[in-house]
């Protein structure tokens, strides 16, 4: 590790983000398997549609579990939206869409940030909820499995979309963001760009954890 | 060469002998279920994976307080515009050549999604083997040009085949001759089912029998709208993402470098 990166996530903060990142993109494409005729071939993969049925309904567990994680661990930062900077912030769309002279600083998650992490929480849920009753419908009358059925459609809509749009601003629309998933740490000028209001928060608390001071010290 | 077919159960026919139930099961290797009595002869109580039709007896009481038995020989319908159809996943449930739905079982992954998309509650699962099960209009003889089982069993001649246009016909000359509320069921939604039905009374009077059945819009806004959403939702992303790349270009760390003690020199 290069001395002066600065720690970003923790072990557990990573390994749940991971967890529920390949669950739901497991998801998405067993999912669409299911959805468009033309991919049920995905199925041959795991060895016809059943199985991939059944691993896209035991998936969706292992996803709900991490859901559960990812949203003990975030919803205060990610969840909750500070005022007045983050509306500021989405008047200027982030400054992604057109030059901004003077952005608001924003802390650990920005408000995009924290409109995906809204996004799948909630409809992770929906997911989640809707996926158990088609899973074991009985008990359940033909209307409630008919909006089940709608539902779990709209949240991949949803989910699949916002998916891309995280794909894209953490690898080539914002460089310098994949480390924070991978070792947790990265630059001081990544900060400063994305998270600037967390880094003098970290500064000010005594929090922030540079690598190769204190007991980072090799 | 069209070779639509559709049958005709012309319910004022129908003696409520149950032949063409047992034929059904004769001729598919369906094992008769046990059952408890519960006050009618209509036995079992509901289609089932293995009773893929099914006389339900019915009591009504006419306007002269005069007591009628109804029949009525349900099981699928073989819509043209089937929603079991438009909601499996694998397609499993399928058009024949002569408009029937049929099923293949290899293909069914028991996902159980034809079950409540049915208008008329048709499809059931077959616990011990996880697949859907429902008449197929006995599809394997009319490829043998062959009728429906329940059709040759049938001992008055209530339950006949034949090509769309002549049982259309068919129909509407016998709802003309019995008069009164007799009416042709099945011509006028899900854009016509190879099942028609002479009915004596009025649609709304015969249990478990849907007035107006359609393709639940439910069914609809997810297969025609949340679907081709979910590709071009994606797409718009995937596209918008290259042009703010090619255009506003990505969001750079001013500073690039971190130097020692995590400040800049
Ligand atoms: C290959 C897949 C993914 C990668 C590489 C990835 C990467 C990242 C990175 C680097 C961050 C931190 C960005 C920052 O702090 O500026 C982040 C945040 C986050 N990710 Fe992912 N992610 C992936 C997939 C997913 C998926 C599938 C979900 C949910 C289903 C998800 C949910 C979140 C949430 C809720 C946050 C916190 C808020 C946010 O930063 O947007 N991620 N991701
Ligand atoms: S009656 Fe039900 S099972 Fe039969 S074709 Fe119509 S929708 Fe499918
Ligand atoms: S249960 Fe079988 S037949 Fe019914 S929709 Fe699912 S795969 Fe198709
Ligand atoms: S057409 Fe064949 S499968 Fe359908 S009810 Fe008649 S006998 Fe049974």
């Amino acid at each position: 590790m290069k001395k002066g990166m600065i720690k970003a996530t923790g072990p557990f903060e990573r390994v749940v983000h991971w967890c529920v990142a390949l669950s739901c993109l497991f998801l998405c494409i067993t999912g669409m398997a299911m959805m468009y005729h033309s991919l049920n071939v995905i199925g041959t993969l795991v060895g016809g549609m059943e199985n991939l049925k059944v691993l896209h309904n035991y998936c969706g567990i292992f996803f709900a579990v991490s859901l559960f994680f990812t949203i003990l661990m975030w919803w205060r930062e990610a969840g909750l939206f500070s005022f007045p900077e983050d509306m500021q912030w989405i008047m200027a769309a982030g400054g992604y869409l057109w030059k901004v002279e003077k952005m608001p600083e924003v802390g650990k998650y920005n408000p995009g940030q924290k409109m995906f992490f809204l996004a799948v929480a909630i409809f992770g849920i929906v997911m989640v909820a809707t996926g158990l009753i088609i899973w074991f419908p009985d008990g359940y009358t033909v209307d409630t499995l008919r909006l089940m059925y709608i539902l779990h459609a709209l949240g991949f809509v949803v989910i699949f979309a916002f998916f891309f749009v995280h794909l894209y601003l953490v690898t080539i629309g914002a460089p310098g963001s994949a480390p924070a998933m991978f070792t947790g740490w990265v630059t001081r000028g990544w900060l400063k760009t994305q998270h600037p209001k967390w880094l003098k928060e970290m500064e000010k608390d005594g929090t922030l954890i540079v690598y190769g001071e204190g007991k980072y010290r090799k | 060469m069209n070779k639509q077919l559709i049958k005709l159960i012309d319910l004022s026919r129908c003696t409520a002998c149950r032949g063409c139930q047992v034929a059904c099961k004769q001729w598919n290797e369906q094992p008769a279920s046990i059952t408890h009595n519960f006050g009618s002869y209509q036995n079992p109580p509901d289609l089932e994976w293995n009773t893929w039709t099914l006389i339900r007896f019915q009591e009504i009481e006419d306007a002269a307080g005069k007591v009628k038995w109804l029949f009525r020989k349900d099981g699928c319908m073989h819509c043209t515009d089937a929603a079991c159809v438009r909601v499996c996943p694998t397609e499993a449930l399928y058009h024949t050549e002569f408009g029937n739905v049929a099923i293949n079982t290899d293909k069914c992954i028991g996902c159980k999604a034809c079950i409540p998309a049915c208008p008329f509650g048709v499809p059931k699962l077959n616990p011990a083997t996880n697949r859907i099960s429902k008449c197929d209009l006995c599809y394997t003889r009319l490829q043998a040009n062959q009728p429906p089982a329940c059709v040759l069993s049938c001992p008055t001649g209530a339950i006949t085949i034949g090509d769309v246009d002549t049982m259309l016909a068919k129909a509407q000359k016998r709802v003309k001759e019995l008069g009164g509320d007799a009416n042709v069921y099945g011509d006028k939604f899900v854009d016509g089912t190879h099942v028609l039905y002479v009915l004596t009374e009025k649609p709304e009077v015969y249990e478990h029998l849907p007035a107006a059945p359609k393709v639940a819009d439910s069914i609809l806004v997810w297969k025609d709208v949340l679907k081709p959403a979910g590709l071009i939702a994606a797409g718009a992303v995937v596209a918008g993402a290259f042009l703010h790349y090619i255009t506003h270009g990505p969001k750079t760390p001013e500073e690039e470098s971190t130097c020692e003690g995590g400040k800049n020199s």
